[in-house]
């Protein structure tokens, strides 16, 4: 049996416009997308761009859209007799199924980085609760599939910093020795308020971090606390937190 | 000033499913102003709970609640109608703000909103009481339990908010430091498990509320749908 492969084709040194190429691959039992693009380039048409490294889900680069939906490339078996591939479309393309992801790199440089404040007694304590709780956005293997799926990223030019980098930041605000507050700086700065939590980043997120309920509304709520919110304001400022 | 400044652009969008939604709320509304049926037979309707006027600050509770902020911004405003990148489910030329505009920064506000939905909450639970007792001997009617029914799921929808969440550990860096350290962190889980399912105690509960104002409505229109389970003589 022959798997119909539908691959996104763009060079833009030489193309003006990309289109999708098929290619048919001969099907193995347990087969991955990223499999059937590995059989393209090896022995159908070796100028075939495309970026993978563990082949485990594991470090995030074979990020693509598969048949609309952005997945890893080597966790998403072929089921049916056709596939369409093509790369992320919220990043600019370097060349078929590749694309730049610098900015995210600047954008994680903006975030305020882990800022201890004063060791109780000269010890680091941490309860055991609190550890896990960051530790679920530490999980985050960088894919930038959440940011590929999400509208505001994708469709609107706005300053989003987008929900990669709100995790990032809540990661690090919610660390309990950690002395700063992003949340504000999110919202003012970073964009905060254009996400209106329709959770299409934590449907896709290969990792399974509740992005949107335990790292975005939270980061809203507490930048409401901030701003919105006199009598948090008062209470907080009388009680000398942060 | 004209209507795009203050209005989001995608209400003045052609889209059927979003007006057919307004016209719904506006005969349900003038349902409730033109015919207005405030209790029968010791059910006091759940809409008059404790006053009618309360109505718009509890609707903009539910407006600004996150869960029905993805519900509407998915299906009403079609930002984004899905998550697949598909042509139909968003496009760069429809404008979007966010909560950034003027008109969707109420959405900052929830916890106000909150506030009052809990302070509400009670009238609920007194009304039930009513229907178990008005006749002077206590009876469970079907009524009552349909009542019942709605006070649990307004209870559970009003305790999983987001804004609650940050109130009991949520904004706390170290929701395990500090005095009664096991109390809270057992509070902000139980209310994280709550949470979870905010969505589904926010539909449920929506229906039930309509469910008990039809099941009185037609209890006042002579249909007679109630029954008495049982009663004791107190
Ligand atoms: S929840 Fe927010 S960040 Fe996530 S996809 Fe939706 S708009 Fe983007
Ligand atoms: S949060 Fe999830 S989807 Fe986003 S970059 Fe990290 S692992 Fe990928
Ligand atoms: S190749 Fe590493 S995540 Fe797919």
């Amino acid at each position: 049996m022959n798997v119909c492969i539908k691959i996104f084709r763009h060079d833009p040194a030489s193309d003006e416009q990309g289109r999708f190429v098929e290619y048919d691959v001969p099907f193995e039992e347990g087969m991955s997308v990223l499999d059937a693009v590995n059989y393209v380039s090896n022995y159908i048409d070796t100028s075939l761009s495309v970026r993978w490294n563990c082949k485990a889900a594991r470090c995030g680069s074979c990020a693509a859209e598969i048949d609309n939906i952005p997945k890893l490339m080597c966790k998403t078996k072929i089921t049916s007799d056709s596939v369409t591939v093509g790369p992320m479309r919220a990043f600019p393309l370097v060349k078929d199924l590749v694309t730049d992801i610098t900015s995210n790199y600047d954008k994680l440089r903006s975030i305020k980085p882990f800022t201890p404040g004063k060791a109780q007694s000269g010890v680091w304590r941490m309860n055991e609760d609190d550890v896990v709780r960051s530790q679920e956005f530490r999980k985050c293997i960088e894919c930038y599939l959440c940011m590929d799926v999400c509208h505001v990223m994708r469709l609107h030019n706005t300053n989003y910093v987008g929900p990669r980098h709100v995790i990032k930041a809540a990661s690090i605000d919610m660390h309990p020795l950690d002395s700063l507050d992003r949340s504000v700086e999110l919202k003012e700065k970073h964009g905060l308020g254009y996400c209106n939590v329709t959770k299409c980043c934590q449907d896709v997120c290969p990792e399974k971090i509740q992005i949107t309920d335990n790292a975005i509304i939270p980061e809203k709520e507490r930048a409401a606390d901030a701003i919105y919110d006199p009598i948090i304001r008062l209470i907080r400022k009388i009680r000398g937190v942060k | 000033m004209n209507l795009e400044d203050i209005l989001p652009k995608e209400f003045l969008e052609p889209n059927i499913r979003l007006y057919s939604f307004i016209l719904l709320i506006v005969i349900g509304l003038a349902a409730l102003i033109a015919f207005p049926v405030k209790e029968y037979a010791g059910y006091i309707d759940p809409f008059y709970s404790p006053t009618l006027l309360i109505i718009p600050i509890i609707g903009l509770f539910r407006l600004t609640c996150y869960a029905f902020r993805k519900d509407y911004n998915r299906h009403l405003f079609k930002h984004p109608l899905q998550c697949p990148a598909l042509p139909s489910a968003d496009s760069s030329a429809r404008a979007y703000t966010g909560e950034t505009s003027l008109f969707m920064k109420i959405e900052n506000y929830h916890r106000y909103f909150m506030y009052v939905a809990l302070a509400v909450l009670p009238f609920f639970y007194y009304d039930l009481f009513v229907s178990l007792t008005y006749s002077g001997i206590f009876v469970l009617r079907l009524g009552s339990i349909l009542m019942g029914l709605d006070v649990v799921l307004l209870t559970l929808y009003v305790f999983s908010c987001h804004s609650i969440r940050n109130l009991v550990g949520g904004r706390n860096d170290c929701y395990g430091c500090g005095l009664s350290a096991k109390m809270r962190k057992d509070v902000y889980k139980s209310q994280s498990f709550l949470n979870k399912h905010h969505r589904t105690f926010a539909w449920l509960s929506l229906l039930s509320i309509i469910a008990v104002d039809l099941f009185i409505r037609a209890l006042t229109a002579g249909i007679g749908i109630d029954f008495v389970i049982m009663h004791v003589v107190l």
